[in-house]
Formats: structure tokens, sequence, C-alpha cells
């Protein structure tokens, strides 16, 4: 207690610092007078008398000294004193000190900006409460099922005590108007209870849904998410309590949801209450289910209790299981799981390199003062107090760093979020947001960069001798040689750490290129797919269907810039029928082929409107039946090498197939090569349950929710379940590897550029430490030439010995992204050439002006400078 | 006899004891006080007191406020708290034993300690 009591008492006196001390002042004061007056009527003269009440009371600064450490915590005292003058020295220097800030406020940004993207994507793609507990559930077998559930079964399952909840949601594409404009945007029809499964969602307008909403009668409701509120409406304040028009209906807008939350896809922008737990025969109605497992029992219990519960509820159920997928792995990514870890890898070495680029700063800065310090020393501070003295510097950069750098990540996110919006957010259902975990990132990397660039320098730039003090002579600026080893060898480091994630960018960026740029075997620009269904009870009548077929034609016909129509089974690139198993070619002996293979059903149009050429043999004519066949030059080479395959047969299981042609292949470039299949066509023989209408446009291509909208004006029954560009098709493939590949680029452009400023700095410094020598040399004779090659060397000697370590480092790094890679290697020339080409250029760009200063030194200033 | 030096705990219950047994004094008074009973024995730099005082202050057996002292000028008053009588009780009580047992030892015969 009374150390407490003692502890309490020192921390505030810290605040009546000055009452305190002038409290003593009177009281030995005080004392002192009372000294001498007594010495006086002791007969004592007065002079004397006041002397021996001096001595007698003893030395009153020392006294003041110890009354001063008892009196307050000396820690917090010092540390207040040195952080005051720590920020008045660096104000002073406001050049260097931006500089540092600003350089370390770009590494924690960086930082911070990678690891929100990295939370999203990999660690926490389901920003909900115990996201562990939430997942998909249906019921069916090991060899697949429907993922939908009937109402029956939803409701047996809400029963259950197995789990806290169970909702449903169903996505689809919503044809939104507005102001005359027709948008196609994301819906999810969901139970009404299916927010309190989530827990914390709270609208920013209006109300949730009632657990009533969503039954006959009711089951117009509507919630907005604020980003299509704003986007489409406008930020229309008096919406809430509206109707808007969604697919041609009229529904009520009962409330905004905030727009970080996103639930079933990541571009679900709308909600609305349908009640799945009423009867319904129509199957194609049904949700998938969400659940919420209770924490009060183990899964396998749980599940049990639902396979009962689904069983008794519906007797389809009878030989089916429940099968779980947890959400977060419904979401997870796994190109980005393999990727972002690596982007990590690399944003921590940029981290790295500009850490290097402030610590050499810093280094700089302390060892021109070194007068300073050894002047401290001689005073009697401690080696310690020094390096604290030194280090609180370095902490107060650190802080303002943190600072700058935490709006730097919230601007680098907002770009972000802009240029590359479904690269970034396809995968996650977590907006990309600072969120607290960011701040503490920040505020952790800000932290660890303090004592990596801080500490070093505080060290070694305090490494003084008193005697400096003493040396009048003494020309602040000179270079310890540890400073100096240190300096070069950080710089070394940047320079490998540059190298290395240069490699990685040069193998990314290129690969992308390769990615993009690979032929395609079919002309996929200015091409629209609509897959439509033609399922609904009305059309088994055949004569309906194809008078729903013409209609659809001419509907698209008005489109504007419609050139050509063609239907098919399946859509390229990866979109047909898909058969995997063994295939067998006619030849005698020759062994079946593994192989998964894509299956087209399209007739001469369809030919023509992808420019598909024909390759052997002949197309397709009227009297050709299911059987006769146009192969893909991969299907012909595999089944018939160094053969003509034309006239020849093949078959899978019970099928027989008769080829009467060879096709270009379609080729669908992606860096996973199980994207690419090999395909072979069968005549197209009019549209059964579904159909895919493929439209060639002039120019620009009409809006994909124009199209909707015709195909719905043309039969109001007919479905569409996707409409896109073939163009975005193919990007889906190149989203993420662009994605990466411009976030390898920045990082290596960032390293780079720092590595050069760094190099620049230190050469700069070097230059100016050396004016003497330089001075006498030209005075001696040396060219301007010569000296500007003694800098350079110097440049490139610190720059070679970089790259080699690098080098290595570049090597292990490219084996390690192999799976990344596409059309490029390891010992592939240009990329190693463009990498040394980059850094050679960087180091001559950065160690020109320095040269150029070197040289303009005049020696009779220099001589009149002693 | 030569002036012996004291140690700083010893002060502090030199300290509470002369405000004891005087009640409230100034710091000159104490340190003079302490010259008197010790007989001039022991030398004491008076401004070693001050330092003492802030202790036992910060622990809070004793307090002061400002008066008015026989110059007629202002001074510190210092008195004993509750809580520093309590720890003049105990600290006595321990010197008392201190002492007691020293004495048996130096008063204890060779006899005594087969």
């Amino acid at each position: 207690m009374k150390s407490l009591r003692q502890f309490v008492l020192r921390l505030s006196s810290l605040l009546t610092r000055r009452r305190d001390e002038r409290r003593l002042k009177v009281e030995v004061e005080e004392h002192l007078a009372l000294l001498t007056a007594a010495n006086i009527d002791a007969g004592i003269p007065p002079d004397e008398a006041r002397r021996q009440a001096v001595l007698k009371f003893g030395a009153v600064e020392a006294l003041k000294e110890q009354y001063r450490d008892d009196r307050g915590l000396l820690f917090l005292e010092q540390f207040v004193q040195d952080t005051r003058y720590a920020v008045r020295t660096l104000r002073r220097s406001s050049g260097f000190s931006t500089v540092a800030v600003l350089t370390l406020a770009l590494a924690i940004g960086v930082t911070t900006a990678m690891f929100t993207v990295l939370d999203a994507l990999v660690l926490r793609p389901v920003p909900f409460r115990a996201p562990d507990e939430l997942s998909l559930i249906y019921m069916g077998s090991r060899t697949g099922g429907r993922t939908t559930v009937a109402p029956s079964v939803l409701r047996a399952w809400r029963e259950s005590p197995g789990f806290v909840g169970a909702e449903g949601a169903s996505p689809d594409i919503a044809l939104v108007e507005a102001d005359g404009t027709v948008v196609t945007r994301g819906i999810a029809r969901v139970s009404p209870g299916i927010f309190d499964l989530f827990g914390g969602v709270r609208p920013v307008r209006g109300r949730l849904f009632d657990l009533t909403e969503g039954r006959a009668g009711t089951d117009d409701r509507v919630l907005l998410s604020e980003d299509l509120w704003r986007a489409v409406y406008h930020g229309d304040q008096s919406i809430v309590g509206r109707r808007i028009t969604v697919d041609g209906q009229a529904l009520l807008v009962v409330g905004i949801l905030p727009s970080d939350f996103r639930f079933p896809k990541w571009n679900t922008e709308m909600w609305r209450a349908v009640d799945f737990a009423m009867p319904t025969t129509n199957a194609s109605a049904f949700p998938i289910v969400y659940v919420r497992f209770s924490g009060k029992m183990p899964r396998v219990d749980a599940l049990r209790l639902a396979q009962d519960a689904a069983r008794a509820a519906d007797a389809r159920n009878a030989k089916l299981e429940p099968r779980v997928r947890p959400l977060a792995a419904e979401v997870l990514d796994p190109y980005y799981q393999r990727a972002v870890p690596f982007l990590a890898g690399g944003v921590m070495l940029v981290f790295l390199v500009l850490c290097a680029n402030v610590s050499s700063l810093l280094l700089a800065r302390l060892t021109e003062r070194r007068r300073e310090f050894s002047m401290r020393s001689a005073l009697g501070a401690s080696r310690a107090r020094v390096i604290r003295q030194a280090f609180i510097e370095s902490s107060v950069i650190g802080a303002l760093g943190i600072l700058v750098g935490i709006g730097l990540a919230w601007a680098l996110i907002a770009t972000a979020r802009g240029l590359l919006p479904e690269a970034l957010l396809l995968r996650t259902l977590n907006p990309l947001n600072i969120d607290v975990r960011a701040l503490a990132i920040a505020s952790a990397s800000g932290a660890v960069a303090v004592v990596v660039t801080g500490l070093l320098p505080a060290w070694i730039g305090t490494r003084v001798d008193p005697i400096h003090s003493l040396r009048l002579s003494e020309r602040g600026g000179t270079e310890t040689r540890g400073a100096q080893a240190v300096t070069r060898g950080l710089l070394m480091a940047e320079i490998a750490l540059a190298c290395t994630l240069l490699v990685g960018a040069t193998l990314l960026v290129r690969s992308f290129v390769n990615l993009a740029s690979t032929g395609r075997g079919l002309n996929s620009s200015g091409v629209v797919v609509a897959w439509i269904g033609f399922d609904r009870p009305v059309f088994k009548d055949p004569a309906a269907r194809l008078s729903a077929v013409r209609s659809v034609e001419d509907h698209i016909r008005q489109l504007p810039s419609v050139e050509r129509i063609a239907w098919s089974g399946g859509r390229p690139p990866s979109g047909g029928r898909i058969s995997w198993g063994d295939w067998k070619s006619d030849v005698p002996g020759a062994p079946p082929v593994n192989m998964f293979v894509e299956i087209y059903e399209a007739g001469p149009e369809f030919f023509e409107l992808y420019g598909i050429p024909l390759v052997l043999g002949r197309s397709f004519q009227p009297e050709d039946t299911a059987q006769n066949v146009l192969v893909g030059e991969r299907v012909a080479r595999t089944l018939w090498p160094d053969m003509n395959p034309v006239g020849r047969s093949f078959s899978f299981e019970k099928e027989h197939f008769n080829v009467v042609g060879v096709v270009r292949e379609i080729h669908h470039p992606s860096l996973d090569p199980t994207v690419d299949r090999p395909e072979f066509y069968m005549p197209f023989t009019g549209v059964r349950g579904q159909g895919w209408i493929n439209i060639r446009c002039q120019g620009t291509c009409p809006n994909t929710a124009l199209v909707r909208q015709q195909i719905r004006a043309a039969h109001p029954q007919l479905t569409v379940n996707d409409a896109d560009t073939l163009e975005d098709m193919y990007f889906e493939q190149l989203a993420q590897p662009r994605a990466v590949a411009v976030l390898g680029f920045t990082f290596a452009a960032i390293a780079v550029l720092a590595a050069a400023a760094g190099l620049f700095s230190v050469l700069t410094y070097a230059v100016g430490r050396r004016k003497r020598e330089f001075g006498i040399r030209s005075a001696l004779g040396a060219s301007p030439a010569q000296i500007q090659r003694l800098v350079m060397r110097d440049g490139l000697l610190v720059a070679v010995t970089g790259v080699a370590i690098g080098s290595v480092a570049a090597w292990l790094l490219a084996r390690a992204i192999a799976s990344f890679q596409y059309g490029v290697s390891l010992n592939d020339h240009s990329t190693w050439l463009i990498v040394f080409g980059v850094i050679t250029v960087t180091t001559i760009a950065a160690s020109w002006r320095p040269a150029r200063s070197a040289t303009r030194v005049s020696p009779v200033l220099l001589l009149k400078d002693e | 006899m030569a002036k012996k030096d004291v140690q700083q705990g010893t002060l502090a219950l030199m300290v509470l004891k002369t405000l004891d047994v005087l009640g409230t004094l100034h710091g000159y008074g104490i340190a003079r006080r302490i010259e008197q009973i010790s007989g001039e024995v022991l030398s004491v730099n008076q401004g070693t007191l001050y330092p003492v005082l802030l202790k036992l202050e910060q622990e809070g057996a004793i307090e002061s406020e400002w008066g008015n002292s026989e110059n007629n000028r202002r001074a510190r008053f210092y008195r004993l708290t509750r809580a520093g009588r309590k720890q003049l009780q105990v600290e006595t009580k321990d010197w008392e034993q201190t002492t007691a047992l020293i004495e048996r030892f130096f008063g204890a015969k060779a006899e005594d300690l087969k």
C-alpha cells in the first residue's frame, strides 16, 4: 500500500513540479536564515555566520538534485523531456523529417492495405459473428444432389435443436428500372429471419424484415444495399416506403442495409422477403439453406438430428444424408489462397526496403550530430540515456508515420476497390475496409519499423568519445567506419530485395500479358450470349417452343447493332456439356484416352458467327444425325495422332460418334490447365429444355440488361439464367492474374524507386564528405570524367553486389511462384535481361547527379575552407 | 568524540520521534533538536534532512503546511500523522528488540555458549 501511495504521489507531483521546487527553495532559504541568525546570536560576525550556516547545511545544489530525483518519477520526466527535445530537433530539420515520415508512412500504408486484402480474401472472408458455425446444408448423396431444400425440410430444421437457426436464400440477377434506364443488379430472395442468423446487421434506414413478411400479400417487400441506393436512386431520402420497379414488378422498399453487408454473393444488392417455409410444389423456387450450428452439442449429433428430421419431413430424403459446406469454404478462392500469401511476402520485402532507407537516413543524421552527443556524454549522460534519446527521435518519426500511413492505406484501399473491383471482391463477403484489425496491424508494423530502423542508428550514431566535444576542429559530418559499413550494407540489401521483387513482378506481368494475348481460336469480341431456360410446362409442346424461339430472335433483332444470331447447345469457351471418362478411337489396338471433353451443339451459323474455320472434312448438313460430329483439333490429335480423322469414329461408354470434319480448336487461356478442355460439336437440332443464343454485334454490344429485357418481352415464361458478353467470360480467368500482376508491379516499382532514392542520398552524402579529396584530385590534374567515373564506380559496386545477392533470392522466388506463371520460365533470358536492365538504368540515373556535383568542386574554394 | 555520520533510516526514526515529542516543527527546528538530543555527537549535514522529510511525507507518516517562523517569515511546518505515530511505535519496538538481542550476545560469556 505504501509503495502504491508513493507511486501515485510521485505521479501527481509531475504536474506540480514548479510549485514543489519553489517550496523547497523557500524552505531552504528559511532554514539558512535561521541558522545564520543562530550563528549571529552566538557572536559570530554576519558574513562568517552566513558562510558557516551554508557549510553546516551542506551542498544545496546536490540536495536539490536528489530532491528532484526522489520527488517525481525520474523515468517519466526524462521521457517527457527527451520527447519534447526530439520534436524540436525534428522540426528544425524539417526536410529530413518529412522524407523519413513519408517513407515510413508508405511502408506502413502499403503493409496495412495488403493486410486488409489478406484479411478479406484469405483470413476472414466471412465477416459475421462466429463464422465457423455458419454452413450451407442440403440433403444429398456422395455423388451429388440438389443443393436446394424443400420447405418441409426447412421447417423441420428450424425446429431442430441442433441448429440455432435455419434460413433460406436464393441469389439471382434482376432488372432494375429507374429514371428510364434499366440495369442488372444482384438480388437475393431470402427468408425474413436471415439477418438474425448472422447477428449484428443493422439497417442504415428503415427496418429489417418482419418475420411475418414474405407470405402471400406481403411478398413484395425489398431491402436495398446502400451502394445501390446511392448509385441507382441517387440517395433519394424518401425511398423507404416507396415502390420501385424490379423485373417489371412494383416492390416496396422497407429499409436500406449498410454497404458492408454482402450476402449470399459479393454483388447482391437487393434482398426480397420470401417465406420459404410455405409449402410449394415449384421445385425451382426452393432455396439454398444456411444454418448456424448450436454450440451446445457436437456437430455429429446435430447432423444426425437434422438427418432424422429431414427424412421424417420428406420421404424422398430416405437414402440421402445431410451435406454440409462451411460458408467460409464456399467463398474462399483457391487462387487467392495461394497468391495472396506471396503478395503479403512481397509487401514485407517492400516494407524492409523502405525501412532500410529510413534507417540509413537516421544514421546519417545521427552521425552528423556526434559533437552534440559527445557533449552530452561529457556532461554525464550515460550511454543508455543517449541511446534512449536517439531512439525516441526515431519513435516520434514512427508515430507520425503510423498516422500518415493509416491515411495512405485508406486511400490505397479506396483506389483498389475502384480499379479492381471484381478481382478483389469476387470471392469475399468481407467488404474491404480499414477496421480495428487493420489499425492494430498499422500500429504494430509502425512499432516494428521504429525498432528496426531506429535501434541500429541509435547505437552506432551515438558511439562517441567524450573527447570529441573538446576538439574544435572536428568537422561535423564525417562518417565513422561503422556507420559507413552499415549504410553500404543496407543499400546492398535494398537493391537485393528490389531485384527479387522485380524478377517476381516481371514474371507475373509477362504471364498476364501472355494469358491475355494467347490466341483464342475464335472471334470473341462483340458477342453476347444469353442462356435461356425453356423449362416451364408451357414449353413442353414443341410448337410453343418454336414460336418462343422465333419470338426471341425477333425481339433480339430489334436491339441496335445486332449483326447475326445463332442458337447453340452450350456456349464457348467452357460452357458446354462436360463428359469425363475413357474415349476410344476406332484405331485397332489403340488404348482408350482418359479426357475431360466439352461437347457443344452447333449449326453452321454458329461457326460462321464465331469465325471458326473448317480444317478438314465438311461441315454439318441437314441430314446429319446426332452421331455425326465435328471434332476440334485437340480431340483429333489425341485420338488419331498423325492420321486424318475424317470418316473415322470414336466411342464413349455406350455412345458412338462419326467424324465428318475437323474445326480449329478453341482455347480458354488460364493458369489452371484443366479449364482449357478439348471439344467436339454435335449438330444443333433445335432448342429443347435450354437454349443458348449467341449474338454478334457490330461495334459495341447492347447492355446485357437490355438483352434480358427483350427476352422477357418475347415470352414472359422464359427464364434468363445468364447473359454475358463473351469477353467477360474470358476475363474471368484473367481477372485474378491481372490483379496479382498489378500488385506485384506496384511493389516492385516502389522497391526500385526506394532503392534508387537510397542510392542517390548515400552517394550525395559520400560525395559531400569527399569534397576535399575530389578538389585535390582535380587540382592534381584529374579530368571531370575521371572523377565522375570514381563516383559512379562506387554506386555500381553496391548495385552489382546487391544484384548478385538478389539474383539468388529471385531464382528461389521464381521457383516458388511457378504455378502463377503462364508461358514464361526461369530460364527465359528476357526476364533477366529486363531486370538487369532496369537495375542498371536506375543505378546510373541515381549516381548521375552526385557524380556531376563531384566534378563541380572548385579546388581553390576548398583550400580556403580550412 | 568525533562526530559520526548517521544513516538515512535512523534519521527518519529520529525525525519521527522528535515530532512525536515536540509536536509541530519546521525543518530547522527538527535539525536543531536532533543535534541537541544527540549531544552534538552526531554531525548531520542539515540539508540531508529534506529528502528524508520528503520520503516520510510520501509514505504518509508526516504531513506539512505553511506557517510563520520566528522571523515572521513563511516556513513549512511538519507534524506526525496517526499512521506516523503507529509507524514510530512499530519501529521503536523493533529497535528495542534488536538492541536487547545484541546486548545478550555481547553479555554472554564463553561458558553460556556451550
